[in-house]
């Protein structure tokens, strides 16, 4: 990879303005939401009418809440309302600086949709992925040889508008000088990017398996209380905000395990990255944490 | 290691290998001793050493001083000492090899270093990502800082208790 002087990072040599998010989710929402807070105009597309409204009605109220807790003023806010539309793709106009991508991850769905963004948008235009479980050589197959320079990887981490980290994931073909310089653009707007090569579960997802796996192996059995002990431990010694348990309950069970999976499978069963049984069976169960009101605690 | 005596307690505090805190707690045997015993598992210990009344485990302690702590026997002599010193005791009844924090951030660091030997990042990023994304309280890369050794022990112990792969240490925690 090549090497990132990070005492020249600023400032950065890219402006980018005009955004497109593609994908009205909690992810796509939220990324849009942060962009608009960053003097951006973004656009942002799905598909469901429905669910564009709600995205925008959701973004309003958020900004809105924290003009009532002081945190935003109501001209700035009333700048990013207008900053922020919602529309369907073929209403975009194609000469946009960066179109990101937050669709179900589905290898299918984001390559055919790619391709289509390939053809519609101008060569200048960046796209990048918000995906977590493909690789961004593999989503770039479907480009052409010249927008393959200009495709990445940018994985935010949810709640967008307060996580600071952006992975600036560079493909096998992306361009170096291009990856540098989103790394400097979203330094200089306040974020925490980390640039990383493309591989399975880029940095966080990789890394931070075992903080769910070692846990599991610790307590090795279904037992709330022995949890609650290692979930005080991590947090009081260990200084994390939250308990592994508790999170894993707060993520969803289904959600972690498969993401586990996903890492396990995509690094040969690499028994680093192995799954503990106790989270299939919770799984086969439909134990999935809190929103089934029961995971490894059970909740009113 | 160091050795802190009071009357007829003692305790051991810093790494050391098996052989260097078994022979410690030999020489000891008229004492009541209360160990660090980060990179083993109490419980073995224990077993060979009726003098052994406590371990804890100290070696990855950050700035609160909190530390997980095995009590067999009470004493508040040792309580109170470890306050003296700015710690604070945080109660386990877990036994195992490496307690809970350690066990668990070794496994990170070890993961965090195999990282950076497939060049998915450098350190820097791998720190920052973990902190920013994640909201750990510091990076892999700080954690083990000056303490590659003592991840190593705990990695090759745990290897050796459990024979599961997913302790082998990375070769560069070895450089």
């Amino acid at each position: 990879m090549k090497q990132l002087n990070r005492s020249n990072t600023l400032p950065a040599s890219m402006d980018l303005n005009r955004i497109v998010v593609i994908g009205a989710g909690t992810m796509g929402s939220g990324i849009a939401q942060w962009f608009a807070q960053e003097r951006c105009q973004v656009d942002l597309v799905d598909t469901s009418k429905e669910q564009l409204e709600k995205a925008l009605r959701s973004i309003h109220s958020s900004w809105d809440g924290l003009v009532s807790k002081g945190k935003l003023l109501a001209p700035d806010v009333e700048r990013m309302k207008r900053d922020l539309s919602v529309r369907a793709l073929d209403e975009v106009a194609p000469d946009c600086d960066l179109v990101i991508e937050a669709v179900i991850e589905d290898l299918k769905i984001k390559q055919d949709l790619f391709k289509q963004l390939d053809s519609k948008f101008s060569p200048h235009t960046i796209l990048a992925s918000n995906t977590s479980s493909f690789l961004i050589t593999q989503l770039s197959k479907v480009l052409s040889p010249e927008r393959k320079r200009r495709f990445v990887g940018l994985h935010f981490f949810n709640p967008a508008t307060i996580m600071k980290l952006v992975e600036v994931i560079k493909g096998k073909e992306s361009s170096p000088d291009l990856c540098q310089d989103l790394y400097a653009w979203f330094d200089q707007k306040g974020k925490k990017p980390a640039l990383c090569k493309d591989s399975p579960g880029f940095i966080v997802n990789r890394v931070a398996r075992n903080f769910y796996g070692e846990p599991l192996r610790i307590v090795g059995e279904d037992s709330p209380d022995r949890m609650k002990e290692v979930d005080e431990i991590l947090k009081q010694v260990g200084g994390f905000k939250m308990g592994p348990f508790e999170l894993m309950d707060l993520i969803g069970i289904d959600v972690n395990y498969s993401v586990t999976c996903s890492v396990w499978e995509a690094y040969q069963h690499e028994p680093r990255f192995a799954p503990h049984e106790l989270q299939k069976k919770m799984v086969d169960e439909k134990r999935l944490g809190r929103k089934t009101k029961h995971g490894f605690y059970q909740y009113d | 290691m160091t050795n802190l005596t009071l009357g007829n307690l003692l305790i051991n505090f810093g790494h050391g290998s098996k052989v260097e805190k078994a022979a410690v707690l030999r020489a000891n045997d008229h004492m009541k001793v209360y160990m660090d015993l980060t990179c083993f598992d109490p419980s073995e210990f224990y077993q060979e050493h009726p003098n052994l009344c406590g371990s804890f485990s100290a070696l990855f302690c950050n700035e609160t001083k909190k530390i997980e702590v095995h009590l067999k026997e009470r004493n508040p002599g040792f309580n109170r000492k470890m306050e003296e010193l700015g710690f604070t005791l945080i109660e386990t009844s877990v036994v195992s090899c490496g307690f809970v924090f350690p066990r668990t951030i070794v496994q990170i660091i070890n993961e965090a270093y195999y990282a950076l030997g497939d060049k998915v990042a450098e350190r820097e990023d791998i720190n920052r990502a973990m902190k920013f994304g994640v909201n750990y309280p510091v990076g892999p890369f700080e954690w083990s800082e000056g303490k590659e050794q003592v991840v190593k022990t705990l990695l090759d112990e745990l290897y050796k208790k459990t024979g599961d792969k997913r302790y082998l240490a990375c070769p560069l925690l070895d450089t």
